[in-house]
């Protein structure tokens, strides 16, 4: 009988363990989430910057994004610009500083729908190879249609075509990948 | 435990005491399973370096044996050498049991007193030896009806008769294994060296056993410490040529009436696993195991034993299945050669990849009230640390992407009566504590919330056997208690809290008959239900392993299942011997992961989106396998897996079942055994195995990414043998896969996406046993 009572005393110490209270969790720093893109196109000969903009403030979670596309003007050369940042955080993380350091391992590609849309890299890593931070668009006639701005994570950079911003061969991962409505008038 | 030892081995004293060297011992041996005399068994005995051969009707005999202490190791084909401790005083006669791999009767009968009506089939310890190289899952597959849901080789899960994860339980050592298993990238924690047996029962449900299974048990069972009073062991290295594996297992036990020990560490590194024409890079895996043994019998009645282990794992996942959204998995899906695929070998591990532990401790008595009344009380602590690393920006690939510990409290009370006329009652209650926390060192929000359940149940079995049948029935009612602490999805983040409870109703009722002394039916039928476990509740986010984004549905009500069984047994003598099984399972309210028709799009790209829901399922199918003996040498067993699965709601296939599959083994054994100088290689088995693996056609292509690949075959061979030198039983076995190096891919396996399966691999391995 003296088992029986050693059973017993076990079998109430779990049940109080049972009734404890859990802790909280402590919520974790998402430090390395990317909220916001901002494309700015200033035109080279001055005139009035265009700013696309991609917002997307609780992640993967249900909220749709904000997606703000541009109009641009034909015949015309712009100085494009990218910015990323941690709108999570206030105030908010600028992660184009990271990109920009680890410039070796990412890659930005661009590509359109946008008859006569011209998209160059205008910008290095350490290596002589692009990075897309800085890029160049021209415009020629008037048309429509969708950019699709694409960050890869360690991409092969020296695969064929890929300096090209070619992004059939690049692998990686894909770190951003957004599309913007474009208006060429 | 003591049964055990008991129904192995059963001395008889014979005629007069003696003095001088003049001590007789003869004896036979037989097939644990079948009871058929084993011929050509060797018989040895270490003291004097001398053997005897059984003859045909499996008996030996030795002479002149001196009074005194004496090891004697029992071998044949086909099982694990066994040894024991014999002190002779006088003329002894020994009754001595092997168990066997290739024989396949060993259902019902093996326990003596059978443990279940339902239907199992298990691995020996000389098949865990051989295959020192699998992890436990890999090992299971040799079974027919169990298929691996893998990630890559490394990280695979068990699959039974179409059932994974949380609805099947896998018993470590008589403990419920506890973990994540919620992922389909989570491989059970469990070293399958330490076992010496394994057995998958598959039946309807287990109902001695907690956890949530809607059919069947995995058992994993090390073996209780022989009562020899010196210090034994056994020390195995084996080294496989794809991954370059290089694996060492070590053993030592040894009895003492105060108290019995037994050791067992097993040590595994494994670099870059190959295809049939290139490296899958970072597919290596390392592994560090230890489990410690303690047994003591405090009084004649109470035996009580300690169980300690931890099972330490890293596991690389294939570099060019780690990709970010739908764009890139659909670029990957084009590729011949998987992205990041290098010339070389490596043994390193970078991300992403995994590191689990998995650590054990467990405490039972067991207390004879009488010859008939046994209790016994288990109590087992369990924590489970895992960790999973991706590649990320800014050197936090060396924090993990998803870390979380579990802790798991175990206790339970058992009783067992048996009456008279064969009538046995077992009755129990258990308790079972899970606290699974998300460490925040993350910085990614959780897929899985921190929880905290609570699962209390009791059971009750009746069973009776007479001279045919064998009957059973019982009833298990359980309790579950979660605890839910999950963070919005939204900004700004807030805890959001959640309770449920649920009550779980169990019941199986099954009958042996034996209609014939040839042939055997066996049938169940059971009912059980399973709550929704809180990943199907709650998960949110994305499963990188998966590349979709995953979410649970608060409103999911518990699953019913309803599952019955058949299974015909036949044997003809050693000439042939049949079996054949046949399953049904309805289950309303299957919980199921289902593609969402619309996309999900965030800034990393769009998403595939899956949601838990419900539908009614239907899995059916058989298992069959045939083994007959061609010639005296030559045997062969054929085996045939079908499987279908059916949403019934939408009248649509079940994702995720095993295709069908058959395989064929052809064996020779070299019975008299090959001359070696002045040793002889004993039990020489060379067989041939062939497995042909059917395309799964029964799947929509809108069900998948792809379509699934095509069928496949794989040839493969093994060849061991046993010299005893002296003291110590030397084993060698060579073991070869996918021999003609085949290019394939498995619907199982995730990797098929990316990559081809494992190409040719050869296992060189020895064992010494002292």
């Amino acid at each position: 009988m003296k088992t029986n009572i050693h059973i017993l005393a076990i079998l109430l110490a779990f049940v109080l363990i049972s009734s404890c209270k859990k802790e909280d969790p402590i919520i974790p720093n998402e430090e390395e989430v990317i909220t916001t893109l901002k494309y700015t196109l200033t035109p080279v000969g001055g005139g009035t910057a265009v700013t696309m903009t991609f917002q997307d403030l609780d992640g993967d979670g249900g909220n749709a994004p904000t997606i703000t596309g541009g109009i641009l003007v034909a015949n015309t050369t712009y100085n494009g610009s990218l910015e990323l940042l941690n709108e999570t955080k206030t105030p908010a993380d600028d992660i184009t500083a990271e990109i920009q350091a680890e410039g070796d391992e990412h890659q930005f590609f661009f590509s359109s729908t946008v008859a006569g849309l011209g998209l160059a890299y205008n910008d290095q890593d350490g290596n002589g190879n692009p990075i897309g931070l800085k890029s160049t668009v021209t415009t020629t006639t008037a048309g429509n249609g969708q950019v699709t701005i694409t960050l890869r994570h360690e991409p092969n950079k020296t695969a064929a075509g890929v300096a090209g911003g070619d992004i059939t061969n690049a692998g990686g991962e894909t770190d951003i990948e957004v599309t913007f409505d474009v208006d060429v008038q | 435990m003591f049964n055990r030892l008991l129904f192995f081995l059963l001395l008889v004293p014979l005629s007069s005491f003696s003095q001088q060297c003049d001590i007789l011992l003869s004896g036979s041996l037989f097939d644990l399973a079948s009871n058929k005399p084993l011929e050509y068994a060797t018989v040895y005995i270490k003291e004097n370096n001398s053997g005897v051969k059984t003859d045909s009707l499996g008996n030996f005999s030795i002479s002149d044996l001196c009074p005194g202490s004496y090891h004697i190791v029992f071998s044949h084909i086909g099982c694990e050498s066994r040894q024991v401790f014999l002190k002779l005083q006088k003329d002894t006669t020994v009754l001595f049991k092997l168990e066997h791999n290739h024989k396949i009767l060993n259902k019902v009968e093996v326990k003596g007193k059978a443990l279940t009506t339902q239907h199992a089939e298990s691995i020996n310890q000389q098949q865990i030896t051989d295959n020192a190289n699998s992890n436990l899952t890999n090992m299971l597959t040799a079974l027919s009806g169990v298929s691996a849901l893998r990630n890559g080789n490394g990280i695979a899960k068990p699959v039974v008769q179409g059932l994974y994860g949380n609805r099947i339980t896998i018993l470590n050592n008589g403990v419920a294994q506890s973990g994540q298993q919620w992922g389909n990238d989570h491989s059970p924690e469990i070293d399958p060296m330490v076992a010496n047996r394994i057995q998958v029962v598959k039946g309807v449900s287990a109902l001695e056993y907690p956890g949530s299974n809607l059919g069947s048990v995995i058992i994993i069972e090390p073996s209780t410490i022989s009562q020899d009073p010196h210090l034994h062991g056994k020390s195995t290295y084996f080294f496989e040529t794809n991954g370059r594996m290089h694996g060492l297992n070590l053993q030592l036990q040894r009895y003492n009436p105060s108290i019995a020990w037994k050791v067992n560490g097993t040590l595994k590194k494994a670099g870059d696993r190959k295809a049939a024409n290139y490296f899958l890079n970072n597919t290596g895996s390392r592994e560090m195991n230890l489990a410690l043994q303690l047994e003591k019998n405090i009084s004649e009645k109470l035996f009580t034993e300690l169980y300690v282990s931890t099972f330490n794992t890293s596991l690389g996942v294939l570099r060019g299945s780690h990709i970010g959204n739908i764009t890139d998995l659909k670029s990957a899906l084009n590729r011949e050669v998987p992205f990041f695929t290098e010339e070389e070998f490596s043994y390193a591990l970078e991300s992403p990849c995994q590191q689990v532990g998995h650590h054990l401790a467990k405490l039972k008595g067991t207390y004879s009230i009488s010859d008939h009344q046994i209790a016994s009380v288990t109590l087992a602590a369990q924590l489970n640390d895992r960790k999973e690393f991706d590649v990320r920006r800014s050197g936090r690939s060396d924090i993990p992407a998803l870390s979380l510990k579990q802790y798991n409290f175990f206790g339970a009370a058992n009783y067992k009566h048996d009456f008279k006329k064969s009538i046995q009652l077992s009755s129990g209650v258990q308790i079972s504590v899970t606290d699974n926390t998300n460490n925040p060192e993350t910085g990614i929000m959780p897929l899985i919330p921190d929880y905290f359940s609570v699962e209390s149940g009791a059971y009750t079995m009746l069973r009776k056997r007479n001279e045919k049948s064998f009957y059973e029935i019982g009833l298990r009612y359980d309790n579950t208690l979660q605890n839910v602490t999950a963070i919005s999805n939204t900004i700004p983040r807030e805890l959001v809290y959640y309770e449920n409870i649920f009550h779980n109703v169990n019941a199986t009722a099954g009958w042996t008959y034996r209609f014939h002394k040839n042939w055997q039916v066996n049938t169940n039928v059971g009912y059980a239900t399973k709550n929704p476990a809180v990943n199907e509740l709650y998960s949110a986010g994305l499963h990188q392993g998966v590349s979709g984004i995953e979410e649970g549905s608060i409103d999911l009500i518990p699953e019913k299942s309803l599952k019955s069984t058949i299974s015909v047994n036949a044997e003809f003598g050693h000439a042939f011997s049949f079996e054949a099984m046949g399953y049904y399972q309805l289950v309303n309210n299957f919980i199921y992961l289902q593609p969402q028709k619309e996309f999900r799009t965030t800034i990393r790209g769009t998403f595939p989106v899956f949601q838990y829901e419900q539908t009614d399922a239907r899995i059916a199918g058989f298992d069959a396998s045939a083994e007959g003996e061609i010639s005296e040498n030559v045997h062969a067993k054929l085996v045939y897996s079908f499987i279908h699965g059916l949403d019934l709601t939408h009248n649509i296939p079940l994702i995720n079942m095993p295709a069908n599959n058959a395989r064929l083994n052809l064996s020779y054994d070299v019975i008299k055994g090959v001359q070696l100088g002045e040793k002889r290689l004993e039990n020489v088995e060379i067989s041939l195995s062939n497995a042909y693996v059917f395309r799964q056609n029964n799947l929509l292509p809108e069900q998948d990414f792809v379509l699934p690949p095509d069928a496949y075959y794989l040839l493969g061979g093994s060849a061991s043998g046993d010299i005893q030198l002296n003291k110590i039983g030397l084993r060698i076995f060579v073991r070869a896969d996918n021999l003609l190096n085949t290019a394939y891919r498995d619907y199982l396996n995730r990797q098929r996406y990316f990559a081809d399966d494992l190409g040719r691999s050869v296992t060189f391995g020895v064992s010494l046993k002292f």
